[in-house]
């Protein structure tokens, strides 16, 4: 071993903890702010002003940043976001059981709010909030409230599928014509709700033999950011993905580069899905006024204004907002099925783990 | 200060893990002796300097410095409160500093200096200070190691093998300038050794060890020429081992009648060292005519090994002798005669051993 | 001579203590798995997929390995014994993959080269971005160990490939099996890079569970047969480095003269470029690419400072508490080599095979519980990213260790001098090296880990990786480049600490007589 290793070794470890002690102060400020917020709120009997509420969300980032500012300066109540991935923030509100500091948990799924719902975690949406969307949106227990939705669709390469050859139904997805041209994301949320809708009109073992064919026909991908993208690279013919993938893609990619373009699945159709994200207030959460101020907000007129204008390209679910960024409107569906029919999809996820898919 | 006891073990036992290691030993050594520990490996030697230094623990029995405690199995003084020194065999200095800083190491800040410069000199390292420790040369390192554990003028010096790892030449010129420079710092040291030179030359005091106990400790010249068994015997050095017959002080065997070191004697086995047996040109009543059989010139002087001819119960196999005069070539017949007194050994271990005679 | 050691103080203690929290996730796995059913294990571990997913992670695993071990050693057996020109320059290129986080390095490769999935293009990936791991360690033993056991045997008639095989491959063994051994543990874990590659494991289909049905005893059930493969390798280690004891470096260490390539040199530097080109070249042209091309790069993207200063500090602190931690465990087993020490190292390794979200939600369960002032507080986070990346600081510190003599704190004490000064005094200076080592590589994993960050950060605090999730979820890669970029950029220092070992004198003064 030499001098010279030793010294610059020595000179580097004296200058890392030198960093890393200031670092360690740093954090240590940090912290205490946050624990002033969360203990600021002990009698909410007066104005909920000042008070502020931790809010785990799952949604959109910057859409979500765009609604909490606009809270905050309406209602004077901070909301601190945790935004992650919401499956990931379910089983961190599972973990942490009564203790969570979670106040309100913001999915983009139902899936997630069920679970949480059936574990009696959630505490019931004040009705007014829930009057503000349509009832088909919400929770049948009134748990949770829908505060945005987007569109099941199908996604396919321009340069080699013409619109008219899209299927008029998921159901023909599993058809041998489809061999070795499609994409799905089946551990994604989203894929969930279709294998349950297909359960329903197919029974148990329809559904099986229809997720058997799709599998046959079908690459694998990750997520439905991957998906979106190989599809408009030409990777895969065709996809069924959420609507608001393809926008999203659209804005990071520029128009010009778009050699894809999105189909609809005929009405009644379970591939003719509207997927609804709804928001909840924590029944253990100590800010439980203020929490229900942040759900009547997001499902009040100028949220669902910032919701129809934002990145996020999803449909606003409020009467009389509309998303004039996204072509089709939200009611070309018809009449969808209910959020809570959906439930927490554990059969589905039984049946895709039974075929292989998960 | 010689003479007043330093170090005293008593009925000393450990182990490591589940095998015992010491069974039941006893040392004294005295203030200002240089003593030595004689033992093959694995005989616990190095175990007995770690309790002594403090780094592995007694199951049972006393271990006391000057009257203080040390460890007694239940109770123990830390190694570094003992002010016992310690020399591995490897040395063991610290790679990442220099020689002034090694030797510095175990001393206040404030007497650094000067105690350092000392003791360069006395170890003769003058000018290396700045050097470190892969820059020297082997001999230099273990002086620099000795210079270390001299520094806080250590009640006691433990070396563990210090010289096994230097050529013959360099072990030789070290450890009688080790042994000249811990007489001269007035040092009460125990030396750990398989090396019977080493512990003869360097040693007041031989501490013979075998199977986790001392079996006989005395001064070099006492061991050599009256161990108390035919192992200690051969520990220290080649032996002739004959059967005798006792009558008045004397012991009658093959060679005729010997006198005797001790008095009391029984039948029973003496040991001849091989410089007792002379060639003689003439046959002579107490000569044991014998065959050259195999012969080493060693400068100084020859190693000659040769079988009696009348073997009988009286003679080993073989016998061994050193001779100045060179000697004639092998398979010639010569006579010997033996000189000087006869050392009685302990008859049950002797006759065991008397096979392996002089191997 | 193999001595015992007397009783350590507190060590044992403090050794237990850290094993016991970074092994904690261990024991909350197996809390969840207990909490399903026997009919749920039984439907979960029947499945047909269960044997795929096996097959696909073993074979994954195995190839993996294999080639950063190939890669790592060649690269390294090529800088360091050959008369290559450039070596500083190669050790820090081969390294830099090491500054490229792993969903980038995914990113890049999908991106650029849609048909790069599946099973070959997983182990293409993996093994770019994985072999500075086996060439690190393996250039540094080259460069400190004596090349004399190479020269006797070329004197022995051995030509140049026979003494690479049986002298200088089995010299490096243990750097090999450190090397292995990170590497392996960090595949049984991973997921994002899979995720993108299209490619199951079993920590994919962890994940899923995780992810889409909420259920953690399924979840965790699964996780408890990765632990499973995790404990075999983490035995076959032992095994390998057992069988390397014998190694040493060697105080008289004297470089041999280079090999010389002849007219080979130009291929062998081809090879290296090309190595550098695939595993570096890719990820900074799809950086460059995005931020070229990207139109989201026109987003007003968040104070970049804020998080670099943010990620730097969570970073900085937690390699600094995951080395202080590792020192008393390594210090443990290395001072008294005995059955209980072996396994208190070896649970802290079982960790490093867990899917990041299992040790996240294990923290989370235990500081809701037992640490409730400390919950989405910033030390918890330093706390995660301490159990999470324990092993990679344990590896440094234990390898350093190694290389320390027996004797040296024996003798510091009998010269007066107390146990914990001693361990400042002699132990730590000569480990020192390894320590900086633990530090950069802590501070550089820590500083891209994504899934824990997520679930452990105090609520509003965002780092590069999860401003880079927030974005690339988005699909707005080109915002979400700058932070792509700044975190390789921070990483840079860490791995060019990490390359200065193999920099040091390659001899050490010749002794004087």
């Amino acid at each position: 071993m030499s001098r010279v290793v030793l010294r610059s070794a020595r000179r580097c470890a004296v200058l890392a903890t030198a960093v890393s002690l200031s670092a360690l102060a740093l954090a240590g400020c940090s912290g205490s702010n946050d624990s002033a917020n969360t203990s600021s709120d002990k009698a909410s009997g007066g104005s909920l002003k000042g008070q502020a509420i931790t809010v785990y969300s799952g949604q959109h980032e910057q859409t979500v940043s765009a609604l909490v500012k606009d809270f905050q300066a309406r209602t004077g109540i901070k909301a601190n976001v945790r935004s992650g991935d919401e499956a990931e923030l379910a089983n961190q509100i599972l973990t942490e059981g009564p203790a969570s500091p979670a106040d309100v948990f913001f999915a983009e799924n139902p899936p997630a709010l069920t679970t949480l719902e059936n574990k009696g975690l959630l505490a019931k949406v004040n009705s007014s909030t829930l009057a503000a969307v349509p009832s088909t949106d919400s929770s049948a227990e009134s748990d949770w409230v829908g505060v945005s939705a987007r569109e099941a669709a199908f996604v396919y390469d321009t340069g080699r599928l013409k619109a008219a050859q899209a299927p008029a139904g998921v159901k023909d997805l599993a058809g041998t014509a489809w061999r070795g041209k499609l994409g799905i994301a089946p551990s994604e949320t989203d894929f969930t709700p279709i294998v349950t809708r297909m359960i329903k009109t197919e029974g148990q073992a329809g559904a099986k033999s229809w997720l058997e064919g799709l599998k046959a026909n079908s690459k694998v991908y990750g997520s439905n950011e991957d998906l979106v993208a190989a599809v408009n690279r030409g990777e895969v013919e065709a996809g069924v993905i959420d609507h608001y993938y393809w926008y999203r893609l659209r804005d990071e990619q520029g128009a010009s580069h778009m050699q894809s373009a999105l189909g609809y699945f005929k009405q009644g159709d379970p591939g003719a899905l509207v997927d609804v994200s709804g928001a909840a207030v924590l029944s253990h959460g100590r800010h439980q006024a203020a929490a229900q101020a942040f759900l009547a907000y997001l499902t009040s007129k100028p949220a669902q204004q910032i919701i129809a204008t934002s990145e996020s390209y999803e449909y606003p679910l409020a009467a009389g907002v509309k998303n004039t960024k996204v072509s089709r409107p939200l009611t070309a569906s018809g009449p969808v099925a209910q959020a809570g029919d959906l439930g927490d999809g554990k059969d589905a996820l039984q049946l895709l783990q039974s075929v292989g898919l998960l | 200060m010689t003479g007043q006891p330093g170090l005293l073990i008593e009925q000393l036992e450990a182990a490591h893990g589940r095998s015992p290691v010491l069974t039941g030993l006893d040392l004294t050594v005295d203030d200002g002796a240089l003593a030595c520990v004689l033992g093959p490996s694995g005989c616990g030697k190095s175990t007995l300097l770690r309790i002594v230094a403090g780094f592995h623990h007694a199951a049972r029995g006393r271990v006391t410095l000057h009257g203080r405690l040390l460890d007694d199995g239940r109770t123990r003084v830390p190694a570094e409160r003992r002010r016992i020194g310690y020399v591995p065999q490897d040395g063991a200095l610290f790679p990442h500093l220099t020689v002034a800083a090694n030797i510095g190491f175990g001393l206040p800040r404030a007497d650094r200096r000067e105690r350092v410069g000392e003791m360069l000199d006395l170890v003769g390292l003058e000018g290396l200070a700045d050097r470190h420790p892969h820059q020297l040369s082997g001999g230099q390192q273990q002086r620099v190691a000795l210079a270390r554990a001299l520094a806080p003028r250590p009640q006691l010096l433990l070396l563990d093998e210090p010289f096994a790892a230097l050529d013959a030449a360099l072990r030789t010129e070290l450890r009688t300038e080790v042994a000249a420079t811990l007489r001269r710092a007035g040092a009460t040291a125990i030396l750990v050794t398989h090396d019977v030179d080493e512990a003869l030359t360097f040693a007041d005091t031989i501490a013979v060890m075998r199977d986790g106990r001392i079996v006989q400790a005395d001064s070099p010249n006492t061991l050599y020429h009256r161990p108390a068994d035919a192992g200690i015997a051969r520990a220290l050095g080649e032996a002739n081992l004959l059967r005798s017959k006792p009558a008045d002080r004397h012991a009658i065997t093959a060679f005729g009648p010997l006198p005797l070191t001790t008095g009391t004697e029984q039948d029973g086995v003496v040991m001849l060292r091989p410089h007792q047996l002379r060639m003689t040109d003439e046959p002579s009543p107490h000569c044991v005519r014998a065959r050259v059989t195999a012969c080493l010139f060693r400068g100084h002087d020859h190693r000659v090994e040769c079988a009696p001819e009348e073997v009988g119960p009286d003679l080993p196999e073989r016998l061994v002798f050193y001779t100045p005069v060179p000697p004639p070539p092998v398979g010639s017949q010569i006579h010997l005669r033996a000189e000087g007194p006869a050392h009685p050994l302990h008859t049950e271990i002797a006759s065991a051993e008397a096979e392996a005679v002089g191997s | 001579m193999r001595t015992l050691r007397t009783a350590p103080g507190p060590l044992p203690l403090v050794a237990g203590l850290v094993a016991l929290l970074v092994a904690s996730p261990l024991v909350f796995v197996g809390l969840q798995a207990a909490q399903a059913g026997s009919d749920t294990a039984h439907r979960l571990l029947a499945r047909p997929v269960i044997g795929t997913l096996l097959w696909h992670t073993v074979a994954l695993t195995t190839v993996v390995t294999a080639g950063t071990l190939v890669l790592g050693f060649a690269a390294a057996y090529l800088v360091e014994r050959t008369d290559l020109p450039g070596r500083r320059a190669w050790t820090v290129a081969l390294a830099m993959p090491l500054a490229v986080p792993e969903f980038v390095h995914g990113y890049s490769w999908v991106s650029l080269f849609p048909e790069v999935q599946g099973y070959w293009g997983a182990v293409l990936v993996m093994t770019s971005s994985l072999y500075p791991l086996v060439f690190l360690p393996v250039a540094a033993t080259l460069r400190h160990t004596d090349a004399s056991a190479e020269e006797v045997a070329r004197s022995l008639g051995r030509g140049r490939l026979a003494t690479l095989w049986r002298v200088t491959l089995p010299l490096t063994r243990p750097a090999l099996a450190g090397g292995a051994l990170l590497v392996s543990l960090y595949l049984l874990g991973e997921y994002g890079a899979f995720a993108m590659l299209r490619y199951t494991t079993f920590a994919t289909a962890i994940y899923n569970e995780f992810q889409t049905s909420f259920d953690m005893a399924s979840a965790s059930l699964l996780t408890l047969a990765l632990v499973g493969l995790a404990l075999l390798l983490v035995a076959l280690d032992a095994r390998a480095a057992r069988r390397g004891r014998v190694v040493r470096e060697g105080t008289t260490g004297r470089g041999c003269a280079p090999m010389s390539l002849g007219h080979w040199k130009p291929v062998a530097a081809g090879a290296l470029a090309a190595v550098v080109g695939v595993t570096l070249g890719v990820p900074v042209f799809a950086l460059v690419h995005w931020l070229v091309r990207g139109s989201s790069t026109t987003l007003p993207s968040a104070s970049i400072v804020t998080e670099t200063a943010t990620t730097l500090g969570y970073a900085l602190s937690s390699a600094a508490v995951a080395t202080a931690a590792a020192v008393p465990v390594a210090l443990y087993s290395w001072r008294r080599p005995t059955r209980l020490a072996r396994t208190v190292e070896r649970a802290a390794y079982l960790t490093r095979a867990l899917p990041g979200i299992a040790v996240a939600l294990s923290v989370v369960f235990f500081a809701i519980r037992y640490a409730q002032p400390l919950y989405q507080q910033p030390s918890l986070l330093v706390a995660g990213y301490v159990v999470l990346f324990f092993p990679l600081a344990l590896t440094s510190v234990r390898a350093s260790l190694a290389h320390v003599p027996h004797g040296v704190e024996d003798v510091a004490r009998s010269l007066g001098v107390r146990r914990i000064f001693v361990l400042g005094r002699v132990t730590l200076p000569l480990i020192l090296p390894g320590l900086g080592a633990a530090f950069a590589m802590v501070t550089l994993t820590a500083s891209t880990e994504l899934t824990a960050t997520l679930l452990l950060r105090p609520t509003g605090t965002e780092t590069l990786a999860t401003q880079f999730w927030i974005y690339t979820t988005g699909l707005a890669y080109g915002a979400a480049a700058p932070y792509a970029a700044v975190m390789v950029a921070l990483s840079v220092p860490a791995v060019l600490m990490l390359t200065r070992r193999t920099f040091g004198t390659r001899t050490t003064a010749p002794r004087e007589n």
